[in-house]
């Protein structure tokens, strides 16, 4: 019947449909104007700190623009080895420039550049009264933390599990987070009652909305970050001249500033 | 008349129409290909036993056919009232529940949370009581139907405007109730349409990521469905990914070719 016949565009239109599911999370670069384009793939965590870096970089490099894609390391690590086009990969774990490195994508060996460690969150008015990271072991608490494999997930485990709570709090989580800002912004939002992020993570003006609780050094863990320039970086030399910033005095002040530490 | 009827076709227009199409179905089946060609087959066993994708398939499955029910249930009134009724403000109606299908997913989720989320305008009075929705099933199904409801309204509501409204006025007029109408005029009328509008309603709430993501957070077996799994996979296992991928394209498929059968020879 012609019904049929009109209905039948409408199906071709699902298997589209059906196997977009995904959305992309990146970047890219564009170079304007003629001038030369620097992309840096650095850690989520990095997002402040490295857009600071990123305008000192350009005030005294003229003709480059620095561009960023931040995202969890380990999403950036597996785009590196997929052939993501990029200059220099800092990463907020060892592990995942290991990864890179294991494959031949690294110009040179990386260097550890900044320190961070991991703080509590939760929302401003702190709904579920919590005090300590131990509160976090009570049943009924909706915890939202990084997933495992994204560095800041495997080290909020690393401190439950040497806290020995490490059971009671994963009966908790709510939602395993792709990186650290979405951990943030769910606490932020005040969905979720708490959450583990960088130190570095609160230096951006959220005070105000959220409610920090620090994580003793005794159980804290220290996430290390390395800096390493791609084997398939177009410009070399602006690479190296970035990661020479991030590794100078005026560079790890402004980590410094951003909540990062000494290494 | 006649010069135009037996007037020939250009064959440089029909060069160009041939060139152009066969181009735009290679921009569909490259992709395609890409996934079968790129597929580590050898992982396919392993990725079908492992608990993340079983759990997956089911909370989609699940999921998805919850989205469908509730998106029938509410669309479809919606739907008739759009077609027959000539009530001022209908235009309105229309472009607020077709609102979903033009933002991106991810700002449908935000949009929800500051609906139904803790601290929403719906949202909060619920919590005071006890229900909170997010990063729950509930909130799966919640956002799989706030993007997929719109396609089964809009077709459903084509296929009411295109019915003849002489049987549902004779059936009208030898005294039949409303729902005797509907059940043995409306619907038989429409029923390729609220296939179709079915298929598609699925076919985007299967496939729905963003608001999801967003709204329901990401856990496995609660609210970590098909294409989340697929991209948290592939952040870590690329080729995993690309295996998980052609597993839900092979699902989508297969209702796919089950449903065009039922539409066909239905």
């Amino acid at each position: 019947m012609h019904m049929a016949t009109r209905a039948s565009p409408c199906f071709a239109a699902i298997v589209m449909i059906a196997i977009t599911p995904g959305c992309s999370s990146s970047h890219q670069s564009t170079s304007s104007s003629g001038g030369r384009t620097l992309t840096v793939l650095a850690a989520s965590s990095l997002t402040e700190a490295f857009g600071a870096l990123g305008r000192t970089f350009e005030s005294t490099h003229s003709g480059t623009r620095v561009t960023f894609s931040f995202a969890g390391s380990d999403t950036l690590a597996a785009q590196i080895l997929q052939g993501a086009p990029g200059d220099l990969f800092a990463s907020a774990s060892p592990k995942q420039m290991d990864t890179v490195v294991r494959l031949n994508k690294v110009a040179k060996s990386p260097q550890v550049f900044a320190t961070n460690r991991l703080v509590l969150v939760t929302p401003g008015d702190n709904p579920a009264r919590i005090s300590s990271i131990e509160d976090l072991a009570r049943p009924g608490i909706k915890i939202v933390l990084a997933a495992p494999g994204v560095p800041a997930g495997d080290y909020a485990r690393q401190v439950f599990v040497k806290l020995g709570i490490y059971r009671a709090v994963t009966a908790n989580v709510v939602s395993n987070e792709l990186d650290d800002q979405s951990v943030l912004s769910k606490v932020r939002l005040g969905e979720a009652d708490a959450g583990i992020v960088y130190v570095s993570d609160l230096s951006g003006g959220v005070e105000g909305e959220v409610h920090a609780v620090a994580i003793p050094n005794r159980s804290n863990v220290v996430a290390t970050y390395e800096i390493a320039p791609l084997v398939d970086a177009p410009d070399e030399t602006d690479a190296l001249s970035f990661e020479r910033l991030v590794l100078s005095s005026q560079g790890q002040a402004t980590l410094h500033r951003y909540g990062f530490g000494d290494h | 008349m006649d010069s135009v009827t037996t007037r020939r076709p250009s064959p440089v227009t029909d060069i160009v129409l041939v060139v152009l199409a066969i181009a735009g179905v290679a921009f569909f089946a490259v992709p395609l290909v890409g996934l079968l060609v790129r597929s580590p087959w050898s992982q396919l066993w392993d990725q079908l036993k492992d608990r993340a994708t079983i759990d997956a398939a089911e909370l989609s499955a699940v999921v998805s056919i919850s989205a469908v029910a509730l998106s029938t249930v509410f669309g479809f009134p919606i739907a008739w009232f759009l077609a027959r009724s000539k009530a001022r403000g209908l235009g309105l109606v229309r472009a607020l529940v077709l609102i979903p299908m033009i933002l991106p997913p991810v700002v449908g989720g935000i949009a929800l949370f500051t609906g139904f989320g803790r601290n929403g305008v719906l949202g909060h009075p619920l919590d005071v009581v006890g229900i909170s929705l997010p990063f729950t099933t509930g909130a799966a199904v919640v956002a799989a139907t706030f993007v997929s409801a719109p396609f089964l309204i809009i077709t459903v509501e084509a296929g009411l405007r295109a019915n003849d409204l002489g049987l549902e006025d004779a059936a009208a007029a030898m005294g039949a109730s409303r729902f005797a109408m509907l059940r043995t005029v409306t619907l038989p009328a429409i029923r390729p349409a609220l296939i179709g509008g079915l298929a598609l309603c699925w076919a985007r709430a299967l496939g729905e990521f963003g608001a999801t993501i967003t709204f329901a957070g990401n856990f496995q077996g609660r609210t970590q469905t098909l294409p989340l799994d697929i991209y948290q996979t592939l952040q870590t296992n690329p080729d995993g990914a690309v295996m998980l991928s052609v597993i839900l394209l092979a699902i989508a498929v297969a209702i796919f070719i089950a449903l065009r059968g039922r539409l066909r020879f239905g």
